[in-house]
């Protein structure tokens, strides 16, 4: 073998190698660049197609668009329109064009040309006189001086432009050029300003043309659709993306949903199919929530940066914390920013969702910002006045202290000064005294306040038989489907050692012995009064009524009835007063021993014992509806009679086994039972469960998935939204499969919440986070609408809507009952409250909601104020006065009304006026007295209004005059009806035929009306009803 | 819907077409041949007549009469107080006021509206026609003869409701129904024992019995039919009819109770 052949250069080659080398390397370069281009940039598709489907769109609806907009134009109102708008410029054309002649070819150049050397002999005279201010000798100065005045006086050669083209040159002085630039200023100024004035009538009609177009067109006009159409034209695939500086928010959600802000509505259907390019779903969100400021992922949440996948920009990746919200919890978003509403318009799963929480009592065991604030307050006023008494009692000892040493001391000056330190101490006492008196009146408002979840544990012994007890504790929603009490998980020995505590913790006192009552007039006041705007009766498909309390078909099985009639005459009654000070309950016994008799109401409310306030009332919502004791024994035995057939209770006298009684406690502390219930002694007990206030945030590490982690994250539920919905189901999933101790397993019972309702409260839970946006963004205002905040707190409490309409559009429980579809029962109906800011004085309205009867004698309470004709009672509430402020106030933010209400001044009548007025009222053609209450017993029981001498204390005029011309307008389907009046003249004037005295009068007929109305007097109505009973 | 605003506009031109007479040879020429005989025929299709009488089997309906006390001038007027009308009995067992109609079964087309104005009118406090039958759209105008103030009160649930005054001896209101709805209850809110109804059809095809109880519906097209009748008191009652396209039937409407 030679070398050459040993080297292997010569006979081995590295060509296959470096061949599979280059062959790969070559592929992987085609999946880079194609994974540059395309791979890793799915968006550019997503533009791509949307350019496509959208001109095809905009091609497809321009030519419907334009047929309907050609149609209008041709139409003879616009034709008409534009004709005129036409005639108006022509007319002034020619003098429009001398101005713009005379203006931009003339004054203008002319201006500017001589601006130029103005200005250069003004700089000169600047800097000069610049000099003159700095030069420290008068000579200078002088010197300096004279040389302005020379320059002043040069006359230049001015070269101006003229109209035709040419030059010229003049020669002018610096004062002349001064003069004539301020000359042709003016003259300009005053130009411009007369061809505004000249163009201006053709300028409104043109607007009014246009108008003309956009009224009738409804979604977008031709123009628009051409420039969308332009837009297409010269589209350019890129990213897009809003970018929020100071907040670090960067949002590339538009770069696929490209749809999303086009003016025009997008639907999937015409976008081919794809849903990624249809238009925001309620756009009017957009518009108070600018994209541009928001951007996109605070409210939906999502990685808005990400865009190499459709995973990955919605979050649903490993790594990215908080994903994107689905369909069912989209409003989750609105949470962290309207935190502290408890109705958030347009925002209604999440409205359901806080209403859940607040009405099946959740923050009765998990602690929530701003739910239920008033019992912890309530702690703290009592817990403020102890620290307070305590103190006193420290610096009265100190007193008695200093004015011993101050007299034993020998010293004169230092005996002074300890009886100096004594008076100190005393007027610092009473300092004391005034905050604790401060206290006591907040805890007068708070206990009013105050409400609890559950009915008072306290009242057991006298209020239901005991055999029910057991059978409630066993499985509620077995007894009573749909009730607010969720099913807890006791076995039975713990059933026994409960109902023998609470049986035993309750009070005993005099129930007054109730005559039987009608059952047949019960049941019709019970469908009447109102009961049924909160309860429902029935069961399944035949249940009626609302579901804010109980459902009543089965009560007759568990209640007394000497119990239920004291209820429902007034469910606010107590058998003993509470006091919070002392943690307990106050008896005859205290009151015997404070020589004081035992009577305790809202004029009595004070302990006997130590002066601070007393709980007098039951901490329900429920209202005194003033009944009669006659109707309230009848309802109460037509609510006797609702039983289920054949249900036996069995015997239940171990509730009287005094061994029972210390594990019940114990067991009852530890499922919580006070947080929704008074029980005797646990008043003050704690919540049981977690913080819930920034549950969306708690690091998913946190969640316990206990077992069911592993089984979460194979089938994709290891989320928050996961843990919630499966811990709402059946709060004791996550113990599945464990080892536990009884007492150890999970506390919270379970709700049987319904699926919709789950969906609510997840998306409630998931919304309730730590914000990641600076508070600035937070809905926080701070003029009228931080009303409607707190006044819904207050509506949703007390369930006002289950009565009256309160928002536009709102459904209320009366409307769903079959007895008020009947046209006969329509305007039996409790009237609408929209507008209700607009329509009643303040002052009286919190009168009015403090006693709705109107009256203050006792025999006569059981009525409507207002609307005496009306069957159904609007109740008397008990508000605070906090609640009432509240109440009022919400309702004149609603309507945008100034606070406080200054009355329109109304002009007195003349004799003349009167007299008008009083023969319209009498007259056959004005319907006014038909309808309206006047008093008279006959007349009034087939009324169907308010009586006109409420006018005036009650109403606003302005809003009485707007009602009298278009009630239908105002609340549609009312009684009152429209066209009483038609306008003539630039007045309105009555429509039927008026007296004679009318002839002549020419103002406005409406007004003289509702100034006569709000100047009514008794002795009016009397004399109008006997001339109306003669005319008649 | 108020205030002066154009009603509903009519069915368009292209939608709408005239409904073919009985018997219109003269529009066709005379070419002898079995087609046009076959063709003939099928211009009678629309040439059956359903007829019959709402027969009243339950016990006898309790009548009041009215208290206008309340309002002289409606008390006035009837010098025997008014009875009730809502369950008229007439004399040979049939039912007043009764209102019939095909419900179903009529091919999906559009009918063309009437021009003729249907007619109600307030007299004596009280509405005249009890029951009134029009089609979508009818015009229907309202009269005040009475010497006292009125309001009209239609309570449609699946039309809009308004309710307007009418001034005594008044100016004509003319107000349409766009959408089917049998029946709408009508009140006046001054005089609460007012009480009117109007049925309004998409179709042609129903009536209103009167003092005999009879009811007739014409030019109906050959098919089977639901026949049903709607009184105020006593609910619905109905019956299958099958016509041919030149058939004279007769269908009894008898309610039990």
């Amino acid at each position: 073998m030679t070398d050459q052949d040993k080297d292997p250069v010569v006979h081995s080659s590295l060509s296959k190698p470096l061949f599979i080398s280059s062959a790969l390397l070559l592929l992987s370069l085609g999946w880079a660049l194609y994974d540059e281009v395309y791979g890793t940039r799915p968006w550019k598709g997503y533009e791509a197609r949307f350019a496509k489907v959208y001109s095809k769109y905009l091609k497809e609806t321009l030519p419907n668009e334009l047929q309907s907009e050609t149609q209008i134009k041709a139409s003879p109102d616009y034709q008409d329109l534009d004709r005129q708008m036409q005639a108006a410029e022509k007319s002034v054309m020619p003098q429009v064009a001398e101005i713009d002649h005379r203006v931009n070819l003339e004054l203008v150049p002319r201006s500017l040309a001589l601006n130029e050397p103005f200005q250069e002999v003004r700089g000169h005279v600047g800097a000069l006189t610049y000099q003159i201010e700095i030069s420290k000798s008068e000579s200078s100065k002088e010197s300096m001086r004279k040389e302005i005045e020379e320059l002043k006086k040069e006359v230049h050669t001015v070269k101006l432009p003229t109209a035709d083209g040419s030059t010229e040159k003049l020669p002018m002085d610096f004062a002349t050029m001064d003069q004539t630039l301020q000359k042709w200023k003016a003259e300009k100024a005053a130009l411009l300003q007369k061809r505004v004035d000249l163009l201006k009538p053709a300028t409104e009609l043109r607007a009014k043309r246009d108008k003309y177009l956009t009224d009738r067109i409804s979604d977008v006009s031709a123009d628009t659709l051409n420039g969308l159409r332009n837009k297409m034209s010269i589209f350019e695939v890129g990213i897009r993306q809003i970018h929020v500086k100071d907040v670090d928010l960067v949002d590339r959600c538009e770069s696929c949903h490209m749809g999303i802000e086009e003016p025009v509505t997008l639907t999937k259907e015409a976008m081919g199919g794809e849903e990624a390019f249809i238009s925001h779903p309620k756009r009017e969100l957009l518009k108070v929530h600018d994209p541009e400021k928001f951007g996109c992922t605070p409210c939906h949440g999502g990685n808005g940066v990400a865009l190499t996948s459709i995973e990955k920009a919605h979050g649903y990746n490993e790594h990215w914390l908080w994903p994107l919200h689905k369909p069912e919890n989209l409003e989750a978003g609105c949470q962290q920013c309207h935190s502290q509403e408890i109705v958030t318009e347009m925002a209604d799963t999440l409205d359901a969702g806080r209403e859940i929480f607040r009405l099946r009592g959740c923050m009765a065991c998990h602690r929530y910002e701003g739910f239920d604030r008033d019992p912890d307050e309530l702690s703290g006023v009592n817990q403020d006045i102890r620290q307070l008494t305590q103190q006193k009692a420290e610096w009265t000892r100190e007193i008695g202290f200093s004015t011993t040493k101050g007299d034993n001391t020998p010293d004169n000056d230092q005996a002074q000064k300890f009886y100096q330190h004594a008076n100190d101490l005393k007027v610092r006492i009473s300092g004391l005294d005034a905050k604790i008196e401060q206290d006591d009146d907040r805890a007068r408002s708070l206990v009013r306040e105050i409400k609890k979840v559950g009915p008072s544990l306290k009242e057991v012994r006298m209020k239901m038989h005991k055999e029910w007890l057991p059978v409630w504790l066993k499985d509620p929603h077995a007894w009573r489907p749909g009730t607010k009490m969720p099913t807890f998980r006791l076995d039975d020995g713990e059933i026994r050692a409960i109902s023998a505590f609470i049986w035993q913790s309750g009070v005993t006192g005099d129930l007054t012995h109730q005559l039987p009552g009608d059952p047949e007039k019960g049941k019709e006041a019970f469908e009447t009064r109102g009961c049924m705007a909160c309860h429902s009766m029935g069961e399944g498909d035949e249940k009626q009524g609302g579901t804010f309390a109980a459902n009543l078909s089965r009560v007759g099985e568990k209640d007394n009835y000497d119990y239920l009639v004291r209820w429902v005459h007034n469910p606010r009654q107590r058998t003993l007063p509470y006091c919070p000070f002392e943690k307990k309950d106050i008896t005859a016994e205290d009151y015997k021993r404070a020589g004081q008799p035992f009577v305790f109401d809202l004029d009595h409310d004070k302990c006997p014992n130590d002066g601070h306030q007393l709980l007098v009332m039951q901490m329900t919502p429920m209202p005194s509806l003033r009944l009669t004791e006659a109707e309230a024994r009848d309802i109460a035995s037509y609510l006797e009679t609702r039983k289920k057939d054949g249900f036996a209770y069995a015997n239940a006298d171990f509730v009287d086994d005094p061994s029972l009684k210390a594990r019940g406690q114990f067991l009852v502390r530890f499922y919580g039972c006070a947080g929704c219930h008074e029980i005797a002694g646990l008043e003050e007990e704690q919540r049981i469960g977690t913080e819930l206030t920034k549950e969306g945030s708690k690091p998913i590490e946190r969640l316990d998935f206990a077992l069911k982690g592993h089984d979460a994250e194979r089938d994709g539920w290891y989320t928050h939204k996961g843990f919630f919905e499966h811990k709402l189901l059946n709060p004791a999933f996550y113990d599945e499969g464990k080892e536990k101790a009884k007492l150890d397993r999970l506390k919270m019972p379970n709700f049987n919440l319904s699926k919709p309702e789950i969906d609510a409260v997840t998306t409630f839970l998931l919304g309730s986070v730590d914000p990641n946006i600076p508070s600035r963004y937070f809905y926080n205002p701070g003029d009228q609408r931080r009303d409607i905040i707190d006044g819904w707190w207050v509506v949703r409490k007390y369930n006002c809507m289950g009565c009256h309409q309160v928002h536009v559009g709102q459904t209320t429980v009366f409307m769903t009952l079959p007895r008020y579809q009947d046209p006969d029962w329509k305007d039996q109906r409790p009237p609408t409250l929209i507008g209700e800011g607009a329509r009643v004085n303040p002052q009286w309205l919190m009168s009015f909601l403090n006693n709705p009867s109107l009256t203050d004698k006792p025999e006569e309470m059981d009525r409507d104020g207002v609307r005496r004709y009306l069957k159904a009672r609007m109740p008397t509430f008990y508000f605070s006065d906090g609640e009432i402020q509240k109440i009022v106030r919400f309702f004149a933010a609603m309507s945008s009304q100034a606070a406080p209400y200054i009355a329109d001044r109304l002009e007195p009548l003349t004799d003349q006026e009167r007299n008008m007025a009083r023969q319209l009222f009498s007259s056959e053609g004005a319907p006014c007295l038909k309808c309206h209450a006047t008093g008279d017993a006959k007349h009034d029981a087939h009324a169907t209004a308010p009586n006109f001498l409420l006018a005036k204390e009650r109403l606003k005029p302005g809003w009485a005059r707007r009602w009298m011309l278009d009630p239908a307008m105002m609340s549609p389907g009312t009684a009152m009806p429209s066209g009483l009046f038609r306008e003539e003249q630039g007045r309105m004037v009555f429509a039927g035929p008026t007296p004679a005295s009318f002839n002549g009068y020419n103002k406005d007929q409406a007004q003289l009306l509702v100034r006569y109305m709000f100047q009514f007097t008794p002795e009016e109505l009397t004399r109008l009803r006997a001339s109306a009973g003669a005319s008649q | 819907m108020e205030g002066g605003l154009q009603p509903a506009p009519e069915f368009s031109p292209a939608l709408q077409r005239p409904m073919k007479k009985e018997n219109d040879l003269t529009t066709k020429p005379f070419i002898p041949s079995a087609a046009v005989c076959a063709l003939f025929l099928a211009t009678q299709a629309n040439a059956a007549t359903v007829t019959g009488k709402v027969v009243f089997s339950g016990p006898k309906p309790v009548v009041r009469s009215i208290d206008m006390s309340a309002n002289p001038a409606c008390q006035r007027a009837h010098p025997t107080p008014q009875k009730t009308e809502t369950a008229i009995l007439n004399p040979n067992g049939t039912l007043k006021y009764t209102f019939v109609w095909i419900k179903s079964g009529l091919p999906a087309k559009a009918w063309p509206t009437p021009t003729a104005h249907a007619e109600i009118d307030q007299k004596g406090c009280m509405y005249t026609p009890h029951v009134l039958a029009v089609m979508t759209n009818q015009p229907i105008d309202i009269k005040n003869d009475d010497p006292t103030n009125h309001n009209i009160h239609p309570l449609p649930k699946i039309n809009q409701e308004w309710n307007e005054s009418q001034p005594p001896k008044g100016d004509t209101k003319t107000k349409s129904f766009p959408r089917e709805e049998v029946m709408i209850p009508v009140k006046c809110n001054v005089h609460p024992w007012m009480r009117a109804y109007i049925a309004v059809v998409h179709h042609p095809f129903f009536a209103v019995t009167g003092d005999d109880g009879t009811f007739t519906i014409k030019n109906l097209p050959a098919g089977t039919y639901t026949l049903e009748a709607v009184h105020e008191t006593y609910g619905t009652v109905d019956q299958q009819i099958t016509v041919g396209a030149n058939d004279t039937k007769t269908a009894d409407l008898t309610y039990k109770k």
